[in-house]
């Protein structure tokens, strides 16, 4: 009787501790801590093996590649990928390719508990967005094949340079390969403009913005900009990026107290303060507030012109775009929101196919105006924009050369430094969003809460 | 006057009682009229203001739609498939094991039981990676074998069957033995059907829980010719482009076949709850 009392409540603490391993964090990726010593092990044994099976080969023979390899990816981005298989095997007529369509989240889930699990399940090739890129980096060093040992780097110069650094691992090796880039800028409702009189080129600067955003409030009812303001700090974050700041600085010490930070939440609360701030719910929300005009301007990424033009077909000509505006005048208008990238896995039977797939379809014009034109996913190799279809006026934007414009944006981006902790970061920005634009709490003092929050839980300095 | 005043308060009370109850109605019918109005229409009319409450003409598109996407009638299959599979496989050994717990006296009887609570209490995410490599190495990622048997002894639904079972008098059982079934006719004829109220409700929690069920038929059924149908709505969602026609044609489908099996074992479940409640 004795003794199946102490196996039960060795048992119990066993499982509770557990429960407190896995259930601390919301962060998938973390989960892989638990097993994170078989993990290791597993995934070397099959980057070893991956390395050997390439010794010799860098660059990719394509006559000797052959066998079948898998793509994860959601939604129009798999679409995007699959497009350009028809082109891949030209190149590598001995490839088959299957890509999967899987939700973006789901890709995560499977991914992280496929890695975590030592390498089964997974595909030869995976989608990551650039903010999740360090996370897994760091949880799974051995995960993903090193890409510079195949040859990559030679392609380092073909993309936009805030890109490029997120890309490497702390050896300055390639393990990711860029694709898609988020240059951010204003869509706005080209008649609710023509009913407040006001005219877009005059906006260079967020003063400037505002005074526009109150006209068009008196005149028309729209407000100005939706914020989901509890969840989501988007705003926040593409006026830190425009500064050359974000979340943490090039060393990853927490940089959410800096004064640009604080300029820019101080932006946004007086946009609050002045009744032009919708408070949205959600991407729903913001949708919504979009296709009714409730609102005047939404700045996002340059993905967000796929969503208008998708959920508003019959609003065609009424959208045009317009830059960031700046924080004082001639200052940078340029900022990134979003993102996504390659990586090929270490699990892979077969490696180099998956190395070649990766290499073609990151660096190929082709394919990747085929993304822009078809999708809307913005390509993040610069040779690209020599392509004609930057050039042309787009028709459901008020006939404006947006691409061109997207494009000159991509080229002046300040680079972010993610780290592992972004998800963390965003969280407890988005809380001091929240604390400021609802509670009134003093910008600065709700930036010194979240970075001290943020300092307890990541361990990082605070500059 | 009296008799003729309280009548007309009797038809009162209920017309008030049948309001209520109206809106009850409709509040808890509303969300399905949307979904199905989403179903009937195309993408962007969802977000107009304000809200269309007609059904479109766009059902046949939709529905064409997400079988392209996702291939819904074999999504569908893969879905019943499981699900059926799974319930009637838990529900006799769980109603088994609940038997055995409650009425059979054996060595450890106690301590398992103990175990099977402490079961109950770890978090499914504990077991999602050890579980999924243990699937990996029997090689039965994307079968159907990996999302029916790991779950079958779902210790919750033991629980349940032991809390009913010990309901069943021993005498009854004696007197079977008595009379010479063995313990097999004897759990098949005298004590299961005097179980089918919790039968029934068992059996609806566990096909509750095996069709909406998400992050485990995700991660170990990879191919898209296996998905059910939480896992392929999903896959629907994805970052800034999300068709809601698809979607909402999607979840219409996804609920009918909780509300036939309800309503088909209903009865059960109903006569179960007033079954009890008179003894004689």
């Amino acid at each position: 009787m004795k003794a199946w009392k102490t196996m039960v409540a060795g048992a119990m603490s066993v499982s509770v501790l557990a429960a407190c391993g896995g259930g601390d964090d919301g962060n998938e990726a973390a989960s892989g801590n638990n097993n994170g010593g078989n993990t290791n092990e597993t995934a070397e044994n099959n980057s070893g093996n991956s390395n050997e099976g390439n010794s010799g080969n860098n660059g990719g023979g394509e006559g000797d590649v052959s066998g079948d390899i898998t793509i994860w990816g959601w939604n129009v981005a798999a679409a995007s990928m699959e497009l350009a298989v028809e082109g891949f095997q030209e190149q590598y007529p001995d490839v088959n390719v299957t890509v999967e369509d899987i939700g973006r989240e789901d890709v995560y889930d499977r991914l992280t508990v496929g890695l975590a699990a030592g390498g089964s399940g997974l595909p030869d090739v995976t989608l990551v967005e650039t903010d999740r890129l360090d996370n897994y980096a760091a949880e799974f060093p051995d995960g993903f094949v090193n890409l510079s040992e195949h040859g990559f780097d030679e392609h380092e110069d073909k993309f936009v340079d805030s890109k490029v650094e997120a890309m490497k691992n702390d050896d300055g090796d390639f393990i990711y390969a860029p694709w898609d880039i988020g240059p951010a800028a204003v869509f706005y409702h080209v008649p609710t403009f023509e009913e407040a009189g006001v005219d877009p080129e005059s906006i260079e600067t967020w003063d400037d913005y505002m005074d526009a955003g109150e006209e068009i409030l008196s005149a028309t009812d729209s407000q100005m900009v939706p914020v989901d303001i509890a969840a989501d700090d988007a705003l926040f974050r593409m006026m830190l990026n425009q500064q050359g700041a974000y979340y943490f600085d090039e060393e990853g010490n927490i940089d959410l107290t800096s004064d640009e930070a604080v300029q820019a939440m101080s932006a946004i609360q007086e946009m609050e303060d002045r009744g032009l701030v919708q408070n949205t719910d959600g991407w729903d929300g913001t949708v919504t507030a979009t296709v009714n005009q409730t609102v005047a301007t939404v700045p996002f990424g340059v993905w967000y012109s796929g969503t208008i033009m998708d959920q508003a077909p019959d609003q065609s000509g009424d959208w045009g775009v317009f830059k960031l505006p700046a924080f004082e005048e001639g200052g940078n208008r340029n900022a990134n929101l979003g993102g996504s990238d390659l990586a090929a896995l270490s699990s892979s039977d077969n490696p180099e196919a998956a190395v070649a797939f990766v290499e073609y379809f990151t660096t190929d014009e082709e394919a990747q105006v085929a993304a822009l034109d078809e999708y809307g996913i913005f390509p993040s190799l610069t040779e690209a924009y020599e392509n004609e279809f930057f050039a042309e006026e787009d028709e459901f934007f008020n006939n404006q050369p947006i691409w061109e414009m997207f494009a000159e944006i991509s080229e002046g981006i300040p680079a972010a430094n993610y780290t592992s902790d972004y998800a963390r970061a965003f969280r407890y920005s988005s809380d001091a969003q929240a604390d400021a634009l609802l509670q009134d709490t003093d910008v600065a003092e709700a930036l010194q809460t979240a970075a001290e929050q943020l300092a307890n839980e990541t361990g990082r300095e605070i500059n | 006057m009296n008799k003729q005043q309280s009548k007309g308060t009797v038809i009162l009370k209920k017309i008030g009682l049948y309001a209520l109850l109206l809106v009850g109605v409709l509040l808890s019918m509303f969300p399905f009229y949307w979904m199905f109005i989403g179903a009937t229409n195309p993408s962007g009319e969802i977000f107009s203001i304000p809200p269309n409450l007609t059904p479109g003409d766009h059902f046949m598109e939709n529905l064409q739609n997400l079988n392209e996407s996702v291939g819904i009638w074999r999504v569908i299959f893969n879905s019943v498939f499981i699900t059926l599979t799974f319930t009637i496989l838990s529900v006799m050994i769980c109603s088994a094991a609940g038997y055995a717990f409650a009425k059979y006296k054996f060595k450890g009887r106690d301590p398992i039981f103990f175990m099977l609570l402490l079961a109950i209490m770890i978090p499914y995410h504990v077991t999602l990676i050890p579980l999924f490599q243990l699937m990996a190495s029997l090689d039965w990622l994307n079968t159907y074998y990996a999302v029916i048997l790991p779950n079958l002894a779902y210790p919750f639904a033991i629980f349940l069957m032991r809390q009913n079972m010990r309901s069943i008098p021993d005498s009854l059982l004696e007197a079977s033995r008595v009379d010479g079934a063995g313990e097999f006719r004897i759990f098949f004829t005298v004590v299961l059907p005097t179980m089918r109220p919790a039968i029934a409700a068992v059996a609806i929690f566990l096909f509750m829980f095996q069709w909406n069920n998400f992050l485990w038929p995700l991660v170990v059924l990879g191919d898209s010719d296996m998905h059910t149908l939480p896992v392929a709505l999903s896959s629907l969602v994805g970052m800034s482009r999300i068709d809601y026609g698809q979607i909402m044609m999607g979840t219409t489908l996804s609920t009918l076949p909780i509300m036939i099996f309800f309503l088909i074992l209903q009865k059960q479940f109903i006569s179960g709850i007033l079954g009890g409640s008179v003894k004689e």
